[in-house]
């Protein structure tokens, strides 16, 4: 943290003297801040509306039912603006219909992670001695183990299904998340108020609830918003592998799997699903870093 | 070693030549000869967010050289600040005006490249932290040859020579050994010795201590001070000690000037301020310092309030709202520093006007 | 001039000497009061090393097993019959519970026999030897790029935090940190090997072992790393820059690039270095799509195929390996970490 000596070679002004501004600009700055929350959030909830709603309202053709006359139609042919797959489906369809799995899978794997990992790291935390040590060691051993390495081992034997992606990306989630709680655990545990309050015989349970998790949950919910990036790119590569969603679904990263296949003859079966994936993890790192920011977490 | 306000001036053993010629003449100001830095009007503003904080708003004073000033004054009084000045250290958000003059050479506005052949070189600083002001990943000797072959031609060789050596005259024992340590290798007084070491590595004609001994105990605090007065004497650098501890300058500086809130409020040789302390804000400094003759289990005299808010300027006298002798026509108008009495400067309207009865005694 | 101690007080006299409580600074008796704290450090660690890598070749056992799909099935192929079936597995020993075929693994990797391979017939220590200096290879070469991107580009951002410097790497990290390893391969291999024709190959060669050839892999694992990195660089060089110990450098007349490089640096470093040892285990995963991609004859790839022929003995070889490469990567950065800052390097600080 920066001294008061240090604060003033930086142009902070003297803490009596007047608020402390790190930024030295006018309020063009914070107008830039709010946008970079806005902008990405605003992308994503209309990406969201195209794949949740719009096709609850609007004729979307079915991603999996096409004909085979209509095979390989190139991007902006009429009644398919993305095109067409090797055997008919249309594109757009599946990007769409690719685009809820991804927000499924993300949201399922990231829910679970934030619950049960958070759970787990902050008992670990708070409980300290032998039952952090015990979990601690469980998850380090979750850890050490190549994320991915367990993602296709676990993905594979399960079998491909979307419930049992989200199941795989948990051990990735989970520990993760787990690992942060208990950091912010051990923070919060020695803080006044909380000394303070088990001091007082206030029961356990209610000091986590009461105290530590309100206190967490920026932290958690950053961190959160910050991996659904992460798990939205392994996700993809597991579908690019063939381990994650079976294959008739669409999935972005099946998508690129086959514009790879096609990349000598053409290339926007491979870009497409490429830029959504880009898209939908800048914006959410956007988001993710501008929440940061405004929350004041590290 | 000098108690708090057991003797006034200088420690005993220990007077520097030029300070003992210099103490006859006039008060601040008023030097004859070409004094080492002139402040006039010194003048910091910072900008942020559409407002704007008057750091130092307004402060002259002059150090002779191989003299010692004494800068008191509480957090946000600007004393800091006007160091960094003095020092060019204030950042490109900071506007200053005015004029700070090192042997005759005009500091503000001066380049970057100007600026860091002046810093190290012509003025120096202590800081007030030592378990931080070094850097902890890099060896104790390798820091003072860094400071020493910036601004001087020596070899390696000759700069390790030359570290050791400044080791060895802030006393630092065993200083070949000590050159190969890291900073946690030291206790906190060796530290401060070691900045010390470093800050005097090019013989600096003007040393900067910014509150370097709060962060000491008190035992460590007056060897550091006596260091520092021994090395003056050596030398023949001149010192600025910037402090909220009157005391403190009471038994080490020869000039003091009390800052508020971006001002100098009070600004005499050391000698004639204790003699008759008139700002109420300096009264108010003098009676919180604990004092032997008093009862025990008393409550000291306090200083209720907080210091302004500098992004604010108020019309009438900063220290107003916290001021005991306070009238009416304080808070209507800002009262000059003037030299009421010859050497003495002050800025109140009412002063406080009884001698103070022998509490400094001789 | 001598020093003046007054006498009787402790704590000026501990100034003086400034020895350690307790203890005469002899020479041979320091190196030793150095070391042992590293030792105890690394000594824990091995300890924890070895259930970690004993859980993780139980979990992969036991997942591997736990559900249908069995390594007889599918060595040979859809078409068997229910008797043939029946007949590889009890020569593979497949019909054992689980439990027991786990011992058996394990028995005889203690004594350094990782088996056969249940597709190949090789002896799986022999399969890993092979393909583990590629991937070796490229986990260095991508490690070593990373670093000679991400340092320059992080001081040329910390050396003016909101310059326009600063937005445009700190924009071209974010494009980095949000790209798939999947789209950038692709698009690496798209570039180079379409638009810049011969500047690098489009397959690399079967072994990999040309430095050419593994170059556009390394770059598609190095950037994402580099963006990671740039950023944790950045962020801890402005937290150093606002430390009381540069303020003391800047105040001896050095530029601020030279505290930059000389003071700051030095302290991020140690925390770079521990960064990209506790990541190391997510770069094993984008090492296997990597060389998917690339089609390099590395263990990652080896992987997938083993677990697409159900090879247990194979796969359990293989996450052995990198599990274990984890856990050294994990111990070597505690190591570095203890002998690059000098304050765990020399025990405990005094305060």
């Amino acid at each position: 943290m920066a001294g008061p000596v240090a604060s003033l070679v930086l142009g902070l002004p003297d803490a009596a003297g007047g608020s402390p501004q790190p930024q030295p600009q006018s309020r063009g700055r914070g107008l830039l801040r709010t946008l970079e929350i806005t902008i990405p959030g605003a992308l994503l909830l209309v990406l969201l509306f195209f794949c949740f709603i719009w096709p609850l309202v609007y004729p979307v053709p079915s991603p999996t039912y096409g004909s085979v006359l209509n095979a390989n139609l190139p991007i902006w042919s009429p009644g398919h603006i993305f095109g067409t797959t090797n055997v008919g489906y249309d594109n757009m369809a599946r990007i769409l219909y690719g685009g809820r799995t991804t927000f499924e899978v993300a949201a399922g794997v990231q829910g679970i992670g934030l619950v049960v990992g958070g759970l787990l790291g902050v008992i670990a935390g708070y409980a300290g001695r032998i039952v952090e040590s015990v979990l601690m060691r469980v998850l380090d051993i979750l850890i050490a183990f190549p994320a991915l390495v367990l993602i296709l081992v676990i993905a594979d034997s399960l079998g491909q299904s979307e419930m049992h992606v989200i199941w795989a990306l948990c051990a990735f989630s989970i520990p993760a998340t787990a690992r942060v709680a208990r950091a912010g655990t051990l923070r919060l545990r020695d803080q006044p108020f909380v000394v303070a309050a088990r001091l007082s015989g206030v029961k356990a349970w209610r000091i986590i609830s009461g105290h530590i998790v309100p206190n967490l949950m920026p932290q958690l919910l950053t961190f959160s918003l910050l991996g659904t990036g992460i798990v939205i790119i392994i996700e993809s590569g597991l579908d690019f592998l063939g381990y994650g969603i079976p294959d008739p679904a669409p999935s972005w990263g099946g998508m690129i799997a086959y514009g790879q296949t096609v990349m000598s003859v053409s290339l926007s079966p491979l870009i497409v699903p490429s830029l959504f994936l880009f898209g939908t993890v800048v914006c959410l790192n956007l988001l993710g870093d501008g929440l940061r920011g405004r929350w004041g977490v590290r | 070693m000098a108690g708090p306000l057991g003797q006034l001036g200088r420690r005993p053993g220990g007077t520097s030549v030029a300070s003992s010629g210099a103490r006859d003449a006039a008060g601040p100001g008023q030097q004859p000869g070409v004094p080492l830095l002139e402040v006039s009007d010194l003048r910091v503003r910072f900008r942020s967010r559409g407002e704007t904080v008057h750091a130092v708003q307004g402060i002259s004073y002059t150090v002779e050289p191989g003299r010692t000033l004494a800068i008191i004054g509480e957090s946000g009084s600007g004393k800091t600040v006007s160091a960094y000045a003095v020092l060019g250290l204030l950042p490109r958000t900071a506007q200053v005006s005015g004029s700070i003059r090192f042997k005759g050479v005009e500091i503000v506005g001066l380049g970057e490249r100007e600026l860091r052949e002046h810093r190290g070189r012509n003025v120096a600083m202590v800081f007030q932290n030592p378990e931080r002001s070094l850097n902890p990943t890099m060896k104790v000797g390798n820091q003072i040859t860094e400071a020493v072959r910036r601004h001087l031609p020596l070899g390696r060789e000759q700069a390790r020579e030359r570290a050791i050596e400044l080791l060895q005259t802030v006393r630092i024992p065993a200083a070949e050994r000590r050159f190969h340590e890291y900073p946690h290798q030291l206790s906190g007084g060796m530290r401060q010795r070691v900045i010390i070491a470093i800050a005097l590595a090019c013989e600096p004609a003007l040393l900067i201590a910014d509150e370097a001994t709060t962060a000491l105990d008190v035992t460590t605090q007056a060897q550091i001070m006596d260091l520092l007065l021994d090395l003056q004497a050596q030398l023949g650098t001149a010192l600025v000690m910037i402090s909220h501890d009157l005391a403190l300058a009471a038994s080490y500086a020869e000039d003091i000037m009390v800052m508020y809130a971006g001002r100098v409020v009070e600004q005499a040789c050391a000698e004639d301020l204790f003699a008759s302390v008139r700002m109420p804000y300096t009264r108010a400094l003098l009676d919180a310092v604990p004092r032997v003759d008093l009862e025990p289990h008393v409550l000291l005299p306090v200083v209720g309030g907080l210091p302004p808010d500098l992004s604010k300027v108020a019309p009438g006298c900063s220290f107003a709202p916290r001021c005991p002798e306070a009238q009416p026509d304080c808070q209507a108008a800002m009262p000059p520093l003037e030299e009421h009495e010859t050497g003495h400067w002050w800025a109140c309207w009412h002063p406080c006007t009884k001698e103070a009865p022998g509490e400094l005694g001789e | 001039m001598s020093a003046s101690i007054p006498l009787g007080q402790p704590e000026a006299i501990a100034e003086h000497t400034g020895t350690e409580p307790g203890g005469r600074p002899g020479g041979a008796y320091l190196r030793r009061l150095a070391r042992s704290p590293m030792l105890r450090v690394v000594g824990r660690r091995l300890l924890i090393a070895i259930p970690v890598l004993w859980g993780v070749t139980l979990l992969t056992f036991i997942v591997e097993n736990a559900l249908p799909g069995d390594a007889a099935e599918a060595l040979l192929g859809a078409n068997a019959t229910p008797a043939e079936i029946k007949v590889l597995s009890i020569k593979l020993h497949l019909n054992e519970p689980l439990l027991v075929r786990y011992w058996h693994w394990f028995w005889a990797a203690l004594h350094g026999n990782l088996g056969y391979s249940l597709y190949s017939g090789q002896p799986v220590a022999s399969i890993v030897a092979q393909r583990l200096p590629v991937t070796i290879d490229l986990i260095i070469y991508a490690l070593v790029l990373s670093l000679v991107i991400s340092v320059p580009l992080g001081l040329l951002c910390a050396r003016r935090p909101g310059g326009v410097v600063d937005r445009a790497i700190m924009a071209l990290c974010m494009a980095g940190l949000s790209i798939a390893p999947i789209v950038l391969a692709l698009l690496l291999l798209q570039v180079f090997s379409g638009y810049l024709h011969n500047l690098l190959p489009a397959l690399a060669s079967g072994t990999g072992n040309n430095l050419r050839d593994l170059t556009m892999p390394a770059l598609s694992l190095a950037l994402p790393l580099a963006a990671f990195y740039i950023r944790f660089l950045r962020a801890d060089l402005i937290e150093q820059m606002s430390e009381d110990y540069a303020v003391t450098a800047l105040a001896k007349g050095l530029s601020r690039w030279r505290v930059l490089t000389r003071h700051a640096l030095r302290n991020s470093f140690i925390g770079l270095l521990t960064v990209i040892g506790y990541n190391l285990a997510t770069l094993i995963g984008v090492t296997v799509i990597a060389e998917s991609i690339f089609g390099l004859a590395g263990l990652g790839n080896e992987l997938l195929q083993a677990i697409q022929h159900r090879d247990v003995p194979l796969l359990e070889g293989i996450v052995l390996v990198f599990a274990g490469f984890v856990v050294l990567v994990n111990l070597v950065t505690d190591l570095l970490y203890g002998v690059l800052d000098p304050r765990i390097r020399h025990g405990r600080a005094r305060s």
